[in-house]
Parts: structure tokens; sequence; C-alpha cells
């Protein structure tokens, strides 16, 4: 929760028809920025503007445009702007960031505490726990899949790996039996996502679990890392396969 | 709603070509797990694996082999699953049971939710 004081205002300003794998970009920072715990985030669109293209952009009826402005705007403590500065400044792709000095005069009131996950990437060995969670495929958040956007989620706090199983027949919560008839058209199966990180970290992200999941099972239990690998950006290619099968029950 | 309990997990390894009074086995233990009321059943198929009797079981896309290895997750409280295993033991001539103790939280949608 952000308090009275110093704090940090962050400015990022877009394209509205940019996109990051499909999806526009500010969509993508939203969701970066609630899955990180951010304490408020504000999209607004613009009627006219230009960027370092120097193309007037305006909703001219005439040409209709999908490339007007966008600013989105939040702002946090120091510490948690500079933990996600990087990742935003890649996610921004060729716009604008802006950062600022700003003062809380007021802050908001929550209701709940807000999920604080560590995310710094750490190097796991030994003792670990898997979380498993069981939903249905038809489950949504905010539109997408829940079980993509969990895995999102999960990305954007750094957790070491995540696998999504679809299975065959089951059923949870709802004591709906969901059976995959058919291979080509089922949208309505039971599906697992299998997630290893220390306990720290899973237990961190439990909270983001508790707003996202309204209904179904989660599942953690001890397991053993055996080897934990990753591919560092610039790494040669033989040095990595996630060893994310390292279950030992 | 928000419940958490520390229960078992159960997982049942056996092929897809296994039946149970001539249906699919893999279909009479999620039937049989649903009269028993237990929280969470969910069936994999793996793409190849091998299991007692070493043969090697593979989904054939081509051949429409349906020896595939078939995986059951059963997840519940220890009570439940201690009323689950004697039966397992009955119905599943060949194959593999393991257990292991797991820490759960259930979700549930109710009218009043928290």
């Amino acid at each position: 929760m952000l308090n009275p004081g110093k704090a940090v205002k962050v400015t990022i300003y877009l394209s509205e028809g940019s996109t990051h794998h499909g999806v526009p970009i500010y969509s993508s920072i939203l969701d970066f920025l609630f899955y990180r715990g951010i304490a408020g985030a504000t999209v607004t669109k613009g009627i006219a503007g230009f960027g370092a293209d120097h193309h007037m952009h305006s909703s001219n009826l005439i040409d209709i445009s999908d490339h007007l402005p966008i600013k989105i705007e939040f702002i946090e403590s120091r510490e948690t702007v500079d933990a996600i500065l990087g990742k935003l400044e890649e996610m921004a792709g060729t716009g604008l960031v802006e950062t600022q000095e700003t003062n809380i005069a007021k802050a908001a009131q929550t209701s709940r505490a807000r999920p604080k996950v560590q995310p710094e990437h750490l190097k796991i060995e030994g003792k670990a726990q898997m979380m498993r969670i069981y939903l249905s495929e038809e489950d949504r958040w905010n539109g997408k899949p829940l079980y993509k956007a969990l895995v999102e989620a999960m990305r954007a706090n750094d957790i070491a790996g995540v696998t999504v199983y679809r299975g065959i027949l089951g059923y949870g919560a709802h004591r709906r039996i969901h059976q995959d008839e058919s291979l080509f058209s089922s949208h309505r199966s039971s599906l697992m996502l299998s997630a290893i990180d220390t306990a720290e970290k899973l237990r961190a992200f439990l909270p983001m679990v508790d707003q996202m999941v309204e209904e179904g099972l989660v599942v953690f239990s001890d397991v053993d890392i055996i080897k934990y690998a990753y591919r560092a950006p610039d790494a040669p290619k033989e040095a990595a396969s996630p060893a994310h099968d390292a279950d030992a029950e | 709603m928000k419940e958490q309990f520390s229960g078992r997990m159960v997982r049942v390894h056996f092929g897809e070509d296994d039946r149970w009074q001539g249906k699919p086995l893999y279909e009479a233990i999620v039937a049989r797990c649903k009269e028993l009321d237990i929280a969470e059943v969910i069936v994999f198929r793996g793409i190849e694996g091998f299991g007692s009797g070493s043969r090697i079981r593979r989904s054939g896309h081509w051949t429409f082999s349906k020896d595939a290895p078939i995986q059951l997750s059963i997840i519940d409280t220890d009570e439940q699953i201690a009323r689950l295993l004697p039966i397992l033991g009955t119905m599943v001539e060949e194959g593999l049971v393991a257990t292991s103790t797991v820490d759960a939280i259930r979700y549930r949608r109710s009218s009043a939710s928290s």
C-alpha cells in the first residue's frame, strides 16, 4: 500500500495501434502492472497528438485512426518503480517512458492487502515446492482464458516455470464432468497448471491466485530440484532446458 | 469461498486400453470417485511411456492406437483417500498407484462471496 510522502509517477506514451504479441501494448502493460501488484494505473486515450515519427494523429472521421496517442500513468514507491522499470521500457517498444518525482498527499484506501511478490529470479537448488492449480478451460479472467492469465501473471512475477496440461476427463469443484469429446472442438476440458519454485515465491504469489481464481483447487507439495537451468539471453544454446519435471514425490 | 486443508494426492498410472466391466478403466474410476464425492479428479493422456510389464505405450496418431499411457490425479482429504484406495486396489489390475501429501486450497463460487 502506498503511504503519503515521496513517490514516483511513471507515464508511458504509446500509440493505440501498437501491439505486442498480437495484443495492444497498453493492455499487456496494464496486465503486467496488475500482476506485479502496482497500487493503481490509469490508461487515457488522447484525441490528437504526435510522437517520435512526427506524424500527426487525430480522430478525424475521414481517416479512422487506430494510432491515437495512449497514456498510461501510475504512482508507486521508488523501489517498486526501479524493480519494474527495465521490463516496462522493453514492453513500451518505441514509446516514451517518463518518471517524475511526486508527492502523495493522501493515499487511496484499499480494503485488502495487495500481493507482494519478490521478483528476484533466484537460482533454486534442493528443496522447492510444486504448485498445481486445477481449473476449467472455460474459466475466464478479464475477458481472457484464466489459465493464460495465470501463466502471464506467473511470468510477470518470475516464477521459474509453469506448464499447462489438458485433461481428457475430470471434474472439480462444480461437480460437472468435463470430457474431451472431440479432439478439435472441445474448450471445456479440465486443466492443470503445474508450477515449480521456492516455497516463499509460490506463497507470495498466492494472493494473486486468490484474486484471479473463483473456483478451483490449488495444491502444494514438496519437491527436490535435481537440475535447474534456464537460458540467459546471450547464453549458448546447449546451456539449458528447463528442468521442469523434477517431480520427486 | 476459500477452504484450506491438508490432504493426499493419488496418482494412478495404467494404459488407455485397460477396461473395467466393459468400459474404459479411467472412466470407471472417475465415475466411482464421483460416487464417493472425491474433491478433484483429472485424467491425462500421455504421448509415450512405459510401466509395469515394460510395454512401451504410445498414442499413435496415425495408427489410432488406443494404448496410450493414462495418468489419473486424484486429490482429497486423508479420510476420503483412505476410502478410495482399497477400491482402486481392486479396479487397477496392472498399473501403479502412488500417493503423496499435499496442502490444498479449494476455491468455490458462493452467493455471499468473501
